[in-house]
């Protein structure tokens, strides 16, 4: 289980986050949407530790961080190894094969024996469907065949949380399928996913839970059901936007 | 002039062999030692006393960026011994000139390759550090398996400018009595009086020298960018 507690983080004078307590269930894909620049990225960030808040608390299981006074290199090393981050842009390794992209991790953090990483990577590729791509560098992939390596890379670590970061903004739609259906798979496999995302239908399809957030605010914190019926007026108005309802 | 030629050649040769390449090629090694020492230093953000100890190889940097190398060379070849430290060297700091030359060109290339190296590092986007250190990297691994190997093909070219840069600039060292092929050449000329031919033929020696590295360096930029162009 992942808690926060009155996380608080700014950038000079803008205030990114303000008092945020959540909780980000396990076996679980929670889906965190809100407009560009409401501090959903920046949240997402926060549990991978990628941005510092200034002070809140972290509950990971049975560990409490405390950002208020600071955390060490170790346990920082620590949650990072516990958490994976997909990223928008793919963020693959170019002087690495793609293969060699996911087993990077495992050998080099966890000391897994390389003839067993590899055989678990090419598992993997086979999951994403790129069973073919092993040995070519990331240069000669499409945008969703990259981000899909990336899932990969991710999973290969084994994480207790797989955190993604707009992971389907940077594609077009039938690009943003191919990755949309690995997602889907992962997420029957319930695994715990925390997803930010501008996708509505993706989002409903997904999401046992739904986070919006809007001026460094959660406006909203429930179940997927409860969200798509909301009678809050703003978020009426943003899935309305999102989905094109009234063009 | 052919059998000046013929005679002069093995002559300004074995002086390449025996100083001119040994010390373009030990200099510029420390030298990158150095560089990659510096650039890693100035690139930290470590604070407190780490602060004085980037301010010191900033200094350097600008020293020696600042000044001609053969002023460098005289300072400490010629200056040095003048240098009179109570306890460490109380009668100053005397060097051989082979020494004082690979010193002085290893801090000199030091300077402006910690400057390309730290370009390089720089150059390489902020995703690579995050994704790095998503995967559970610490500070070094990232540095070390993920960001510095693909500095290194940034870095290639200038740095193989620096290294023929290097290789014409000890010729400057025959200024501080080393034998190496330009002093050679002027011995020659001294002797021959055929001060063009004999400069041109050194000249054409270093050319020669030069154009080898030039084509290393293509070689070796083709092996480091297997990954960026692709191999149909």
């Amino acid at each position: 289980m992942l808690k926060l507690e009155k996380l608080n983080k700014s950038f000079g004078e803008h205030h990114a986050l303000v008092d945020i307590t959540t909780t980000f269930p396990e076996h679980q894909t929670t889906v965190i949407l809100g407009p560009s620049g409401s501090g959903k990225s920046t949240l997402l960030r926060s549990l991978n530790l990628l941005e510092r808040p200034e002070s809140g608390r972290y509950f990971f299981d049975d560990d409490v961080f405390d950002f208020a006074k600071g955390i060490s290199v170790k346990d920082t090393l620590n949650i990072r190894k516990r958490t994976e981050m997909v990223f928008q842009g793919y963020n693959l390794f170019p002087h690495l094969t793609v293969l060699k992209n996911i087993m990077e991790g495992p050998i080099q953090v966890l000391r897994r024996p390389k003839a067993e990483v590899e055989k678990d990577a090419h598992a993997l590729l086979k999951k994403v469907g790129l069973a073919d791509k092993a040995d070519v560098y990331p240069n000669q992939l499409s945008g969703g065949q990259a981000q899909r390596v990336a899932i990969a890379r991710s999973l290969a670590m084994q994480p207790k949380y797989i955190l993604l970061d707009e992971p389907t903004s940077a594609l077009d739609p039938e690009l943003e399928l191919e990755v949309l259906k690995v997602l889907k798979q992962i997420s029957t496999e319930k695994r715990s996913m925390i997803i930010v995302t501008h996708n509505m239908a993706f989002a409903r399809e997904v999401a046992d839970k739904i986070i919006f957030v809007e001026d460094g605010h959660i406006l909203f914190d429930g179940s997927n059901e409860d969200f798509f019926k909301t009678e809050n007026k703003r978020i009426a108005d943003f899935i309305s936007a999102m989905t094109f309802a009234n063009i | 002039m052919w059998d000046i030629i013929v005679n002069a050649t093995p002559q300004l040769v074995v002086a390449g062999l025996k100083y001119t390449i040994p010390i373009s090629i030990v200099s510029f090694l420390l030298g990158l030692i150095l560089a990659l020492i510096t650039a890693l230093i100035r690139l930290s953000s470590k604070k407190g006393p780490f602060r004085i100890l980037k301010a010191i190889f900033r200094f350097y940097v600008w020293l020696f960026r600042s000044t001609p190398l053969l002023v460098q060379l005289f300072i400490v070849y010629f200056g040095l011994p003048y240098l009179k430290l109570t306890f460490i060297a109380p009668d100053g700091i005397k060097l051989t000139p082979l020494v004082a030359g690979i010193i002085t060109f290893s801090l000199n290339t030091g300077a402006y390759c910690s400057e390309t190296i730290r370009a390089s590092i720089l150059s390489i986007p902020k995703g690579q550090w995050e994704a790095a250190y998503s995967i559970g990297m610490t500070r070094s691994q990232a540095l070390s398996r993920i960001i510095l190997p693909q500095a290194v093909r940034v870095s290639l070219p200038p740095l193989a400018n620096s290294f023929i840069g290097l290789v014409k600039d000890t010729s400057l060292a025959a200024s501080i009595t080393i034998v190496e092929m330009f002093e050679v050449s002027q011995q020659i000329a001294a002797e021959n009086y055929q001060p063009l031919v004999m400069y041109c033929l050194v000249a054409a020696l270093y050319a020669v020298a030069c154009s080898l590295l030039s084509w290393l360096q293509g070689y070796l930029e083709k092996v480091t960018s297997r990954y960026v162009t692709n191999a149909d």
